[in-house]
């Protein structure tokens, strides 16, 4: 009996090819495309439901001879990942709402869908590749999408299959050639937060909390002096490292260098001001047996980062706590902190804040 | 694989022979354009006349009374906004509905508080039966049009049509009733059953998709929807589909001749389904059981289950049910029919809609009364890890 696999598929090339490959490989593809918000009626171009999309993935569907479903996962990915985005916003801190998606929508409650219809493993089109129980990063550097799969349960690799991973997203585009699915060969990447219709995700949390929510207010631009010039619309409008929307008039080039949500402040200096010798991270995840402080490990703070090579001064309570090599800039709270060893990813956290000065490791 | 089942005959129904036959002609040599002075014309007109006579005999109403729309939800939304448009300068502002009607209706009925009427909504029972007390208090002389589905589409409830129809005409209110699902299961009257208005889909028995037609009883006050030429007596103007007016004609003859006959095969097998499934899963819900129900449509919930879920296992294993309404993407949403009859959410969420017809025989209920009640056991399982 050929085994069952559920496919989640967004419309895109990435998960039709995932797909199609797995047709090819002789499994029992079920496709599922997840409803995940809703923006109504107030945006006529962009149906409800993500319709185009969902569309487009039947449609494959149905050119590959497999059955799809929609499955509604709206009120789940509103409490675990769009309320986590607001709220993260509303501390200060920029968030990676695919992380928490992948975490809890995908590898979780879609995971449950799969168990329901007696699918052995879940699919997707992510650039990643899992070997004999491990995370490994994507072939292809420039698609590479480990750093957004830290969070998923350790014990759910074994039963992911993610056939893009091996390849280039060139490729992937050239597979879904062959396989004849023009309709999807040549789409566009999408770059925004699917839930973020235009961008601008402050009217996400306008909606969310109210237009006159603390995040959103008027406050003050300072330097770590305390030195006020000018006012923001905004904290939630700025990410530690932006350079865009800050004031003129200083001999070097500005950066957002820390957000303080108490005071509403949003503290600017220069380059040297966002540099950090040390990241501690919370929520932390391991995809492999925990490592021990005192290891040595690279580490990336963003998605496309260079690696950085840091070691481990303290695990504890779900929290790490990295000495890095060498300074390294920006390092954004909300932001992921992933752990690798070479391709391999160890695991990882949400970066909580930076460290100035390089951590000590305790005795 | 077994032969699949289809059990979503509320959701449509294939097309009969006879149907396609009694319309095949006007896809081929009787193309004309029924407006036309020509022979051609005349043909298509001959053609178009009948339609509406044989389906006006078939509810008991005379062919000026029938104009054919391009659906269900066309039929309804004249209904509404015609009639309500048309009295609305007469002092009679307000729209009374149920909240268990199909999203045609009620999408309609918020039209209308937008254009400056006033919606008006129906207690229900905890069966989906409309509340006395409450539609005393609601109908009143200063409604423009009350309407009250006939058959419910997801749960299958029936309304006592004749004494709601006769207690709003008392207030001089228009009264609409929504027959698509009663139509060939109900005896649907006009001479006996005092209704204004009443909708018809042609897909739900055997036409095809994108025929309706509204029953308008002579005197009834209402505004067309649309402008344009001078057909169906300006109520609809646009050239008529005269094909596909042929084929409901023609279905909902069949429909009405055959309708005592189908009412009892069907409740026989529904009968027979709903009692297999109540003794392999003695704690599963039948949504409106304590109310007359059309013979087609069992709504069943089972406590720990979630009708997404389910309804994929089923299709994998060739059954084809649904579970409240479908949304435009087609995932499910919690069904407004299960929440305005007060059924909790966790248990609206498990609802499965299994729907009879003629694709069903003994066999695939004896399929279903197997599959349904493993994979219930199954799904219960994974709940409890």
């Amino acid at each position: 009996m050929r085994e069952r696999v559920l496919v989640a598929m967004s419309g895109g090339v990435d998960s039709s090819v995932a797909a199609a490959l797995l047709v090819t490989q002789g499994y029992d593809v079920v496709g599922a495309t997840m409803k995940l918000f809703c923006h109504g009626e107030d945006l006529p171009d962009r149906p409800c439901c993500s319709l185009d999309s969902v569309n487009d993935a039947r449609r494959i569907c149905e050119q590959l001879g497999v059955p799809h479903y929609v499955l509604n996962l709206e009120s789940a990915f509103g409490r675990d990942v769009v309320q986590d985005f607001v709220a993260e916003y509303a501390r200060g801190r920029t968030p990676i709402p695919c992380v928490r998606c992948n975490t809890f929508t995908k590898f979780r409650d879609l995971l449950r869908k799969a168990d329901a219809i007696d699918a052995t493993w879940i699919a997707t089109g992510h650039y990643a590749q899992v070997r004999d129980g491990v995370l490994h990063r994507g072939l292809d550097p420039a698609k590479d999408q480990s750093y957004f799969l830290w969070g998923i349960e350790r014990s759910v690799l074994s039963r992911m299959l993610l056939p893009v991973g091996g390849q280039t997203k060139a490729e992937t585009r050239a597979v879904a050639h062959e396989l004849g699915l023009e309709l999807i060969a040549e789409k566009a990447e999408s770059q925004d937060i699917c839930f973020v219709p235009d961008g601008d995700h402050t009217k996400i949390i306008a909606r969310e909390l109210g237009a006159d929510t603390w995040s959103l207010r008027p406050g003050p631009f300072v330097r770590r002096d305390g030195t006020v010039f000018g006012t923001h619309d905004g904290f939630a409008r700025y990410t530690v490292g932006q350079r865009k929307g800050l004031p003129g008039g200083f001999r070097e080039p500005m950066f957002v260098v820390e957000i303080q949500p108490d005071t509403g402040a949003v503290v600017i200096g220069p380059r040297q001001e966002l540099l950090g010798r040390g990241v501690i991270a919370r929520e932390v995840n391991w995809l492999v047996a925990p490592p021990r402080v005192g290891d040595e490990v690279e580490v990336q703070i963003r998605h496309h980062a260079a690696p950085a090579r840091g070691t481990l001064v303290r695990v504890d309570n779900g929290e790490v706590e990295i000495a890095l090599e060498s300074a390294v800039s920006a390092i954004s709270p909300g932001q992921s902190l992933v752990l690798y060893d070479g391709s391999r990813v160890l695991g990882g956290g949400v970066i909580e804040r930076a460290r100035r000065e390089l951590p000590i490791l305790a005795a | 694989m077994p032969d699949p089942v289809y059990l979503d005959h509320a959701a449509t129904t294939p097309v009969r022979s006879e149907v396609l036959e009694a319309m095949q002609p006007f896809f081929g040599a009787r193309f004309g354009n029924p407006s036309s002075v020509h022979r051609w014309g005349r043909e298509a007109r001959t053609a178009l006349d009948e339609a509406h006579e044989r389906l006006a005999r078939c509810i008991g109403a005379s062919a000026d009374e029938v104009v054919f729309t391009s659906c269900g939800t066309e039929a309804d939304n004249l209904a509404l906004l015609g009639v309500w448009r048309s009295r609305r300068g007469a002092g009679r502002k307000a729209v009374v509905t149920t909240p268990i009607e199909h999203k045609a209706v009620l999408a309609a009925s918020h039209q209308i508080e937008r254009e400056g009427g006033e919606e008006r909504l129906l207690k229900m029972s905890r069966d989906g039966v409309v509340d006395d007390a409450s539609f005393d208090a609601l109908v009143s002389e200063d409604v423009a049009v009350c309407s009250i589905m006939w058959v419910n589409n997801e749960i299958g409830v029936i309304q006592p049509i004749h004494e709601l129809a006769q207690r709003a005409r008392a207030h001089g209110v228009v009264f609409h009733t929504d027959a698509v699902q009663a139509f060939g299961k109900v005896a649907v009257d006009a001479r006996t059953t005092p209704f204004d208005v009443l909708s018809l889909s042609g897909h739900k028995i055997g036409a095809p998709k994108g025929i309706g037609a509204l029953y308008i009883r002579r005197g009834t006050p209402i505004e067309p929807l649309m402008f344009g030429g001078s057909q169906d007596r300006g109520r609809r103007p646009g050239t008529e589909n005269v094909a596909m007016a042929v084929g409901l004609a023609r279905a909902a003859e069949l429909a009405a001749a055959e309708r005592e006959h189908e009412w009892n095969l069907l409740a026989a097998m529904r009968d027979r389904l709903e009692a297999a499934l109540l003794e392999k899963i003695p704690d599963a819900v039948i949504h409106g059981r304590g109310a007359p129900r059309a013979p087609h449509i069992l709504s069943i919930s089972v406590p720990g289950t979630d009708s997404e879920s389910l309804i994929m296992a089923l299709d994998l294993r060739g059954i084809a049910c649904s579970a409240g309404s479908a949304c435009q993407s087609g995932s499910t949403s919690p069904s407004h029919v299960l929440s305005a009859i007060g059924v909790p959410a966790d248990l609206a969420s498990s609802a499965i809609r299994m729907s009879l017809g003629c694709m069903n025989g003994d066999a695939c209920i004896t399929r279903v009364c197997d599959v349904f009640p493993m994979l219930v056991d199954k799904a219960r399982r994974l709940a409890a890890v």
